[in-house]
């Protein structure tokens, strides 16, 4: 059993999210890092859809009751087991009685936690353990994590530490142009190039919001449509909002462009203040990179495999 | 010319936007849902999510995006309609006193007496256009003209859950206690959205609900 001694600014159960279910309203919520997910699961030889404990910021702090292997992928948050530094994307082995702490870190927001195995004592809703806040159902009542709660897992022996390479988290983030650049001015996609962003103090799990630059002020509006993560609206205000994984699953606001799916995992890292440049790409060019990005799992999982046999 | 425009939001979504009334065809909003229901049965999506004049549908193979959009192209005016059997629901409404804050400001706005505002909302078979805002949340339209008026310039932060409102060409239900900014005309029992079912959600895309004055 892991308890949470202290739960941290925000700490929720999540995994890879609920698919398929926009139509009705539903978000898709979980990680806004799949590959730190992915990565951390590989470790531990875990299901793919194995739930991961997400922390942002750090602040937190909890104790192992029994023994089992985990991993911290995502930001280094300045863990430690202990005392003792833990590092990202690398597994480590806990025993009963072991406390891991997260302090604070400013070159990133979230880390992921995972326990070997997987949380036992939470179930599958509409087909995700993923916590959706807003909704309030999956994980933990649908909640953040607080104090007291207990997570269970099934004990598991010490396996020596190995770790995997975790791509760098860039500030310079791709997207692929929308259909709405023209209605707001023939400039707006070299403004979107050409601009420092700078991330609001009012972003969330919803959207991070973006200001830099005055001259996207507008006033239009289009009929209601689907939206999803990455999805970059421009609200009449003219300061841009990247779509995260707690989106609504409809939006009326105009869309001029989409953060291609390799680079939704730098998202996850930026916080309040934080300087980001936007550069549009092409779908052919994007898709390479989400080649790369499964290209360097199924290296890892083969080195694993390799190693451990 | 094609009365359908499709293209590509992102890598994955394929955003089919009907725009403008295609002549001598059925209702537009009855085009998409056959669109919908002819994307879901191609086993190809992961989602096909209908909204005010659009349809947007999520590849599971981003490869297929090209081929995808020639065939809706082609499709779009072959497509058959008849063939979407909606699901009718009667939902029962308490309507004004404590379960709608909003009934009598809008009966006086309005001009209309309490019995003729309940008649007006609970007399026509309403459509559920598309789902968003929260889970269960259902755009019901065809909400008589006489009926339609703008938004709350303030949204109220607590619209009690099964609010029965309306805003703008709609009607709507809310599925959980939410802020809002829709007028609140009533209440109902009926359980909209339940996470612990495998439907989950009550009404679906292009669903028919019909509303029933209840007295209490």
């Amino acid at each position: 059993m892991l308890e949470v001694i202290k739960s941290g600014p925000l700490s929720t159960i999540q995994d890879i999210g609920r698919q398929g279910l926009r139509h009705l309203g539903v978000s898709q919520a979980g990680v806004i890092d799949p590959v730190a997910l992915k990565l951390a699961n590989t470790l531990l030889s875990n299901n793919d859809d194995t739930a991961a404990i997400e922390v942002t910021i750090g602040l937190c702090e909890f104790l192992f009751h029994a023994p089992t292997n985990f991993v911290i992928a995502g930001a280094d948050l300045n863990a430690a087991l202990n005392d003792e530094a833990v590092y990202p994307c690398w597994r480590y082995s806990a025993k009963a009685g072991d406390k891991l702490t997260f302090k604070q870190n400013r070159d990133g927001l979230r880390a992921y936690l995972v326990v070997e195995g997987g949380f036992t004592n939470i179930d599958k809703l509409l087909g995700s353990y993923s916590t959706d806040l807003m909704a309030g159902f999956g994980g933990i009542n649908g909640r953040a994590l607080k104090q007291g709660d207990k997570l269970s897992y099934t004990p598991s022996t010490a396996k020596s530490s190995v770790g995997g390479l975790q791509p760098s988290y860039e500030k310079l983030i791709h997207f692929i142009p929308g259909p709405h650049l023209e209605i707001i001015s023939n400039q707006t996609l070299s403004v979107l190039n050409d601009t420092i962003w700078k991330v609001n103090p009012s972003s969330n799990r919803m959207g991070i919001r973006l200001s830099g630059h005055s001259s996207l002020v507008h006033a239009h509006n289009i009929a209601t449509q689907a939206v999803h993560p990455g999805v970059i609206q421009l609200p009449p205000s003219g300061e841009p909002i990247i779509l995260l994984n707690d989106c609504q699953t409809t939006g009326g606001y105009p869309i001029i462009g989409s953060i291609i799916r390799a680079d939704m995992r730098h998202l996850s890292q930026l916080g309040a203040g934080d300087c980001i440049h936007l550069k549009s790409t092409s779908v052919t060019d994007a898709a390479k990179e989400s080649h790369r990005v499964q290209a360097h799992l199924n290296q890892l999982r083969l080195a694993l495999k390799n190693k451990e046999q | 010319m094609s009365d359908v425009s499709c293209y590509l939001l992102g890598e994955q979504a394929i955003v089919v936007n009907a725009t403008c009334l295609p002549k001598n065809k059925s209702p537009i909003n009855q085009r998409l849902f056959a669109l919908k229901k002819w994307l879901d049965s191609s086993g190809d999506f992961v989602d096909v999510v209908p909204a005010k004049s659009s349809v947007t549908a999520y590849l599971k193979d981003p490869r297929k995006a090209d081929a995808w959009q020639h065939k809706i192209q082609a499709h779009w005016q072959d497509l058959e309609v008849a063939e979407v059997k909606p699901t009718h629901h009667h939902i029962e409404v308490f309507y004004g006193k404590e379960f709608g804050q909003d009934f009598e400001r809008i009966a006086d706005e309005l001009q209309l007496t309490p019995k003729q505002l309940i008649e007006l909302h609970s007399s026509v078979d309403y459509q559920v256009q598309f789902i968003g805002f929260l889970p269960g949340f259902a755009y019901l339209s065809g909400l008589p003209t006489a009926l339609q008026l703008p938004r709350k310039s303030t949204p109220i932060t607590k619209v009690p859950k099964g609010s029965i409102a309306i805003a703008d060409s709609y009607s709507a239900i809310y599925p959980s206690q939410s802020p809002g900014g829709w007028h609140l005309l009533g209440q109902t029992n009926t359980t909209l959205f339940d996470p612990n079912s495998a439907s989950a959600s009550l009404l679906q895309p292009g669903d028919i609900v019909r509303f029933v004055e209840k007295s209490c």
